[in-house]
């Protein structure tokens, strides 16, 4: 192949020996698929120079130095839980990156850019006049029905003027290098365009494995593109500090990793449809404050599912009201509900046209070839070439459609085959047929050996308010099979970042803007009431994990304390597994166990719910709805927690299991010394810590009540002062031995005490004295009042003439606490929003 | 022939309601086939908020808001509409319906006037290949298409048999194919199904029926219902024809209409988000009288 018999003769003449040969061997061994362009060799049978340029430095990393630095970066992925879902799975995936970037060259890329640009500001031509007067149609350039199939047209928003403006915020194309070496558009995105989040965490992957690399190549930054696409969205409201919200479906979103990334990123709060509220025409946010107005949604969420009231009236995921509120302005969604109709295969073919008559400018990037036959010309023409087009559904399908993505015939059963052509022939307009092009290849890494593989690149174009900005890069999928419009992350594809190199060094981009610009806030706006409720649950689920984990600390250590052994054997050792049964640790039938067998279930237990590895998934479910709450070191040790608790399993010794007990203990010291110590000290750390005194406040008093009881021995109370990790306090300050007395009111009521119930007491009162009250009145709101008449039964007590019902009624009132916070804070009532139907046809 | 319609439907909850979001849609269509004489919604509570504006089928809604705490809920829509429709007669010449479906995808209205939206599935219609062969019987080539609608309605009302507890309004229109019972709703969906299968552009319509009571009875007050139909586009000259699957008659001058859409979803003359915890019982009573009679209502 001609191809090769070049490469082979080319190298880099100022590498040092070991590298060159590496970097000829790659050359060499590396076979493009006859007929099909490739980004690392150009027609002729040269490599591009900007690809030889970044080989050359990669192929200088000592081959065990490069798999250790590129590992080393994936284990972020990792360790931040970049991740992905797959439609219908419970599980995340980890996020398969290629060590290779996509490499463009300035000019090439100008070319990408331009076409893109020009794109973007045809579709929102087009969705500005689809959705105003519809002159194409009316003018017969656009036939009706080749709009009215799509799912997203969205007919409630005819005629609605787009707040803000405009219809696109947002769009990308998906393109690929076609056999003659032009770009071809194959996808437009203009519902949602997924992705640009991950295109960021790639970046950040690459530049952290190749640092010096990465700076040398003058690789275009993306910083600017974001900072474009902010602007363009505060643009958009109506008020001078808006408050721009992204509305997610949630975490089982396919990409709700990415949407968390973006939010935090941009600087958004991320919400969810039960989060929004419309009232009177304006959307507002449920926060701990009340009502908040949202100025600006990002939406995530399709259009069909933004408002149950007048859309799909079985989402769970919209807001009712929220079209209303846009035809009232009192809210600006981007994109707009309803551009999604663009991405309909159908209209692909109208675009050369529709460019000539909206821009008066011919397309500068083509799509690939696309008949819909809803025209009788264009049936007759897919009719005709049958078995050697794609065909495909002309509107967008839900993704197990079996002409969601474009199909041969050869490739269709026999069954399928009668059933597509029956159907064809009864509803044509429901297909396209399309050119099948293969699409150029890039260099990718497999076993140490460079090989071509299929990509698709999706480019991203953001309104800004100078127009149109590109994003310099992109997000691209490669795939093993050589069929690439294939692609879709199910698939077993993987991505790569897209470096875009400038002739001259990059300039650094600064995110910071001139000095005056900004006003210095230090409240970053009110918690949303469901971010409240997770960080409140939070805290409850890790100081539960944490009591627990205390707990078999203790049924391990009497085990291993031979003096200990003597007495625990009986009754302090029952009360430990009561406890443990108690709190849901260890099921009921546990009683009589093993203490050994005891301490394993209460770890490993999956059948128990308060077993700790469930409180510990607990918490990690609790956290991965609110990830953009979480800096990335609590997430990681998080992950880790949860690691080392399943692993552990087949710990068989108790020094096995203690081992584990106190590791765990270890990082969730560790959690809990980055909340008091990296969160800011907003409401969100007040919940949490929230969250953590009333769990520990609860169970002192069950421990206190089950074990400084009026029979109690000294081994329980040696237990409790453990359990409170106050044993060094208590010998420093009693020399007399333990007592029942002073142990009760050094658990329960001493103010100075980190465990006692007094202290976590005091810390709920500073919390709740520093939330915001609803109203202005200068009455105590619920939570304040229980609170406070604890508390003054609580400083008023005397230990000895604390007994078990006292201590009960102080553990209810802290329950009652909970139940106040919870419904004072979060979103009540809006789970229980039925959608009410009428029934009354006959 | 001239009606005076009278719609209440009644809201009770198990416990107070303190907020709720209504979109309304009780006034009856205009059309060169009714006029609407008058129209007024009473609503109890009285609502915060009351928003009026013409629906993407060309249907007058209210968007309602109710922020007092409630433990009924009343809505009573009365209406006066004089109904003019022009009679049918199956056996006249008519398009070929295939020459329908290559117009359909030929028309420059985006609109409901146009057939353009009322081709294509939907939630509750569905394409399924049963439901599409079933209607294909009645539309052999070149069959004029308002003959062959009629003999499918034709036999609808001898294969399906009419029952009120076989079937809600969340019955997809598959399932009640399958067992060739339910209520008109069920009736209209799968009708709209086999003629959207076909290529057809289908309407399903919401209205009323007059109900002519067993002679020497009185008419009882309340006792009738909501109804619904099929419209079917028959071209740009002959346009939307009404067929009606559960009594097997066009729809002329019984036929009242409320609104038109693509299925049931799209009109629903309540749809309504409450916040609530408890549970709710509905009641809906509906009067259809020719004003020839004595008691009239406005």
């Amino acid at each position: 192949m001609a191809a090769n018999s070049a490469s082979a003769t080319v190298g880099r003449d100022d590498l040092p020996p070991a590298a060159a040969e590496r970097l000829s061997g790659w050359l060499r061994d590396y076979r493009p698929f006859a007929g099909i362009p490739d980004e690392l060799i150009d027609p002729m049978g040269w490599p591009r120079d900007y690809w030889l340029n970044f080989l050359g430095s990669f192929a200088e990393y000592p081959e065990g130095e490069f798999k250790s630095r590129f590992s080393l970066s994936t284990k972020h992925i990792r360790d931040t839980g970049v991740s992905y879902r797959i439609y219908g799975e419970d599980n995340e995936r980890a996020w398969p990156l290629n060590p290779l970037p996509l490499i463009l060259g300035e000019q090439e890329w100008s070319q990408i850019a331009a076409g893109v640009e020009q794109r973007a500001r045809l579709m929102e031509a087009i969705l500005q006049d689809l959705y105003g007067e519809a002159s194409l149609v009316r003018d017969g350039a656009l036939p009706a029905a080749a709009v009215t199939g799509s799912p997203d047209f969205i007919r409630a928003m005819r005629g609605v003027k787009p707040p803000g403006g405009r219809y696109l915020q947002l769009y990308a194309a998906d393109l690929g290098r076609g056999p003659d070496g032009r770009w071809w558009v194959l996808d437009d995105r203009t519902q949602a365009p997924s992705g640009a989040g991950y295109a960021l965490e790639n970046r950040l992957v690459l530049s952290r494995a190749y640092p010096n690399l990465y700076n040398n190549a003058n690789v275009q930054r993306l910083a600017s593109f974001f900072d474009g696409m902010r602007q363009g969205l505060a643009q958009a409201a109506d008020s001078n500090e808006p408050r721009i919200c992204l509305l997610t479906p949630g975490p089982f979103s396919e990409t709700y990793f990415e949407q968390a990334h973006l939010a935090r990123y941009l600087g958004f709060l991320l919400v969810e449809g039960d989060d929004l509220v419309v009232r009177e025409g304006r959307a507002y946010v449920r926060t701990i404050a009340g009502l908040k107005r949202a100025d600006v949604l990002l939406r995530r969420v399709d259009a069909d599912f933004l408002d149950p009231l007048e859309l799909n009236g079985a989402s769970k995921l919209g807001v009712p009201g929220l079209l209303e509120a846009i035809r009232e302005g009192g809210v600006a969604v981007l994109n707009m509900p309803g551009s999604g109709v663009l991405e309909s295969r159908a209209l692909l073919g109208f675009l050369p046209k529709l460019s000539r008559r909206l821009l008066g400018e011919e397309l500068l990037t083509p799509n690939v070839a696309t008949w819909w036959c809803g025209q009788s010309l264009e049936r007759a023409l897919v009719e005709r070439e049958m078995d050697t087009v794609a065909i495909a559904s002309a509107f967008n399908q839900p993704a197990g459609d079996s002409f969601a993505k474009p199909r041969l015939m050869a490739d269709l059963s026999e069954a399928e085959r009668r059933t597509f052509l029956q159907r064809f022939q009864d509803r044509p307009e429901d297909f396209v047929g399309q050119e099948v092009a293969r699409l150029s290849t890039t260099p990718v890494l497999r076993d140490g050996r460079l090989e071509p593989a299929a990509f698709v690149l999706r480019v991203y174009a953001a309104w800004t308010p100078q127009g149109f900005s590109i994003m310099p890069g992109g997000f691209c999928r490669t795939s093993d099979r050589p069929d690439m419009r294939a692609i879709s992350m199910g698939e077993g594809a993987r991505t790569a970042d897209v470096w875009v190199i400038s002739q001259a060094p990059v300039e650094r981009v600064t995110l910071l803007t001139a000095r005056d610009e900004v006003k210095v806030q230090r409240i970053t706006g009110h918690l949303p009431s469901r971010a409240a409720d997770n960080l409140f649950w939070l805290g409850r689920y890790l100081e539960r994990a944490e009591a627990t984990l205390r707990l078999v600390r203790s049924l391990c250590t009497s085990l291993m304390d031979p003096e200990a052994a003597l007495h625990t054997a009986g009754e302090t050792l029952s009360r430990l597994q009561q406890l443990l049964i108690g709190g849901g640790a260890l099921q009921e039938e546990a009683m009589g166990e093993r203490a050994v067998d005891a301490a394993r279930s209460a770890l490993h237990d999956e059948e128990a719910a308060g077993s700790v590895i469930q409180l510990v998934r607990s918490s990690h479910r609790t956290a991965a709805s609110m990830r953009e709450r979480l800096s990335a070191d609590f997430w990681s040790l998080l992950l880790n927690l949860e690691n080392r608790l399943s692993r552990g399993q087949d710990a068989l010794s108790e020094a096995d299991v203690l081992q584990q007990v106190e590791s765990a203990l270890q990082i969730l010291s560790a959690l809990s010394g980055l909340s008091q110590e990296n969160m800011n000290r907003a409401a969100g750390w007040r919940f949490l810590d929230m969250g953590r005194r009333i769990e520990r406040g609860i169970n002192i008093c069950r421990f206190t009540r089950t074990l400084a009881s009026g029979t109690a021995t000294m081994d329980d109370l040696d237990l409790l002062l453990d359990l409170a990790d106050s044993q060094i306090t208590y010998r420093a300050r009693y020399l007399v031995g333990v007592a029942l007395t002073p142990v009760r009111d050094m658990a329960m009521l001493d103010p100075f005490n980190t465990r006692s119930l007094a202290f976590q007491l005091d810390a709920l009162k500073s919390h709740l004295a520093a939330l915001p009250s609803l109203l202005d009145d200068g009455m105590l709101e619920a939570p304040h009042k229980i609170l406070l008449n604890l508390a003054a039964e609580v400083e008023t007590e005397e230990a000895t003439d604390l007994d078990g019902s006292k201590m009960l009624g102080f553990e209810q009132a802290l329950m009652r606490l909970s139940i106040a916070v919870a419904d004072r804070y979060f979103l009540q009532g809006a789970n229980v929003a039925p959608t009410v139907e009428i029934a009354g046809l006959a | 022939m001239i009606y005076d319609l009278r719609h209440k439907t009644t809201y009770r909850y198990g416990a107070p309601v303190a907020f709720a979001r209504c979109v309304l849609r009780l006034t009856p269509r205009d059309g060169p086939w009714q006029t609407v004489l008058a129209n007024e919604v009473l609503i109890s509570p009285k609502p915060a908020a009351v928003l009026e504006r013409i629906g993407p089928f060309g249907e007058t809604t209210r968007t309602v808001e109710v922020d007092q705490p409630h433990r009924a809920f009343v809505i009573e829509a009365r209406s006066r509409v004089d109904v003019h429709a022009r009679l049918i007669d199956a056996n006249a010449p008519s398009p070929s319906w295939e020459s329908v479906r290559e117009n359909s995808l030929t028309s420059p209205l985006l609109g409901p006037e146009g057939p353009a939206s009322f081709l294509y599935p939907t939630l509750r219609t569905p394409i399924t290949p049963a439901i599409t062969e079933y209607a294909r019987q009645s539309f052999w080539p070149g069959r004029p298409i308002v003959q062959a609608a009629a003999e499918l309605m034709g036999r609808m009302r001898s294969d399906f048999a009419y029952d009120q507890e076989a079937t809600d309004v969340r019955t997809p229109a598959a399932e009640a194919f399958a067992a060739r019972r339910g209520v008109c709703q069920d009736f209209v969906h799968i009708m709209i199904s086999g003629l959207r299968g076909l290529g057809l552009p289908a309407a399903y319509v919401s209205g009323y029926l007059r109900t002519i009571p067993p002679p020497g009875q009185p008419r009882l007050e309340g006792a009738d219902a909501t109804h619904a139909w099929v419209s079917l586009w028959c071209g740009p000259d002959r346009g939307w024809v009404g067929i009606d699957p559960t009594n097997a008659a066009f729809a002329e001058n019984d036929h009242i209409v409320l609104a038109l859409g693509r299925d049931y979803a799209d009109i629903a003359p309540i749809d309504g988000v409450i916040l609530a915890p408890g549970g709710q019982t509905l009641k809906v009573e509906v009067d259809v009288i020719p004003t020839n009679e004595e008691d009239r209502l406005l």
